[in-house]
């Protein structure tokens, strides 16, 4: 039976990365990463939108071709479709992820780890302090043994339910979402835009992501139990025949953003859990590329360190969820919180709002003083500030 | 005039289904699974809770006389 130090599952930002870093801890690891579909980075499952800070972290951006867009600008739609211009400056990029990832797994395997695609885990058991893990692929199924399996399997994780880890999600906490690649629209193409409305996306947001000159991505998350009886398909069919009527639809990506908290156990004997399969998302933008290659980072990391330790227990695992919730999961609670206030206010409210904000020039409009308006001019937001900073 | 309960559960229809995995982490039994010829909910282990029904993107899960 073939034998690995550390199995990753899922070819993601999460899974890529934390492979790297296993492989490049220096101690000669055999690192394996896996990739269930045929091609690393298709289908594509997302927005494709990240800030730029983080994304930097880990790769320059400066004229890569896995960057679809910079983005230079922020531009909120309220619910009676009032513009609110806010930042400007260097905000971020839309990427193209069917070039993203390819390149991030490439960082894997030369810092000597092997990656395989078509590769599915199809189970796994504990066995002689590490795991067996069944594989299928190609060639049939085969059984490998691994001490450390880092689950960044999606939201789907199917590591973290075989390793007996509760991933599981409230319906209120689940963002139904549905996206259009739309072409020959009309749209500033340095910006993005974020829509909100309960017409149109009911506990979310619409969004609306360039992808070059006249093309974007065009979706909305919307959370079911707030729905109209309309699935996130048929919200996103009436949205595009509103705004952009014009607009070829060229491609269709459907799928779930979970907008909760990490998950209580990210870890048990010999696993790891990284990125959306964690709940590791931004639950207040539901943003998560960034996040997973942060929890891969450290989750690569550990798994080394623990290898070289030689004590993969869940105790001395349990350092790699320590360090995620100080790095970015406590934040989350936060977000979640705020995400909870917001969710309560009306489209009045922000409507409301959208003028408060657009009265201030927007050379002096940044966040700190559309905070302050805010407080000042609705003061039902002061709970809502409240309880962010408790 | 003896009543019959006839037990509900969710099917996945997979010619609509874009395997998104979304439904899985919403079913409270973990019945629902990916596999090679698409996603399959587990009639034996599906409560019928239709957790799974409404947030599927595409309209893809419906319940049905198990």
């Amino acid at each position: 039976m073939r034998k690995t130090d550390v199995l990753v599952v899922g070819a993601g930002p999460a899974g890529c990365i934390a492979a790297r870093e296993a492989a490049a801890g220096g101690t000669g690891l055999d690192v394996l990463l896996i990739e269930r579909d045929r091609a690393i980075g298709a289908p594509v499952r997302c927005a494709e939108g990240v800030g730029s800070a983080g994304l930097r972290e880990f790769l320059d951006p400066t004229g890569a071709d896995w960057v679809s867009r910079r983005i230079t600008k922020v531009i909120f739609w309220a619910p009676d479709d009032t513009e609110v211009r806010v930042a400007e400056g260097d905000v971020g990029y839309v990427l193209d992820r069917t070039r993203f990832e390819p390149v991030l797994a490439d960082e894997a395997r030369r810092a000597g780890a092997e990656v395989l695609i078509r590769t599915e885990a199809c189970g796994m058991v504990r066995d002689d302090g590490g795991w067996k893990v069944r594989l299928t692929g190609p060639r049939g199924e085969q059984e490998i043994r691994a001490k450390i399996v880092i689950g960044a399997d999606g939201v789907e994780s199917m590591v973290g339910r075989w390793a007996g880890l509760d991933t599981r999600v409230a319906s209120r906490d689940m963002e139904s979402c549905a996206q259009y690649v739309v072409s020959n629209i009309a749209f500033d193409p340095d910006a993005i835009y974020l829509h909100f409305t309960s017409r149109w996306a009911p506990g979310g947001y619409g969004w609306i992501f360039p992808k070059s000159v006249g093309v974007a991505n065009v979706g909305l998350g919307m959370v079911a139990l707030k729905s109209d009886g309309r699935n996130a398909r048929q919200y996103l069919d009436e949205y595009v025949a509103r705004y952009f009527p014009q607009g070829t639809v060229v491609g269709l990506t459907v799928g779930g953003v979970i907008v909760a908290t990490t998950v209580k156990r990210t870890t048990t004997d010999g696993v790891m859990l990284a990125g959306d399969a964690a709940h590791m998302i931004n639950p207040l933008s539901g943003g998560g590329i960034v996040n997973a290659m942060k929890a891969g980072r450290l989750a690569g990391r550990h798994a080394a360190a623990s290898l070289a330790e030689g004590d993969t227990s869940a105790r001395r695992l349990q350092r790699y969820h320590d360090d995620w919730m100080a790095l970015l999961g406590d934040d989350h609670l936060k977000y979640y919180r705020l995400k909870e206030a917001l969710t309560k206010l009306d489209d009045a409210f922000f409507n409301k709002l959208a003028r408060t904000v657009n009265a201030i020039p927007l050379e002096k409009r940044t966040l700190g003083r559309i905070f302050a308006h805010a407080l000042v001019n609705h003061p039902q937001l002061i709970p809502v500030a409240a309880r962010f900073f408790v | 005039m003896p009543v019959t309960t006839v037990r509900r559960v969710a099917v996945v229809d997979n010619d609509l289904c874009d395997e998104c995995g979304l439904c899985m982490p919403l079913c409270p039994p973990e019945a629902i699974h990916m596999t090679r010829k698409g996603l399959v909910v587990d009639g034996d282990t599906c409560t019928g809770c239709v957790k799974c029904i409404a947030p599927c993107p595409v309209g893809a899960l419906a319940m049905v006389d198990a």
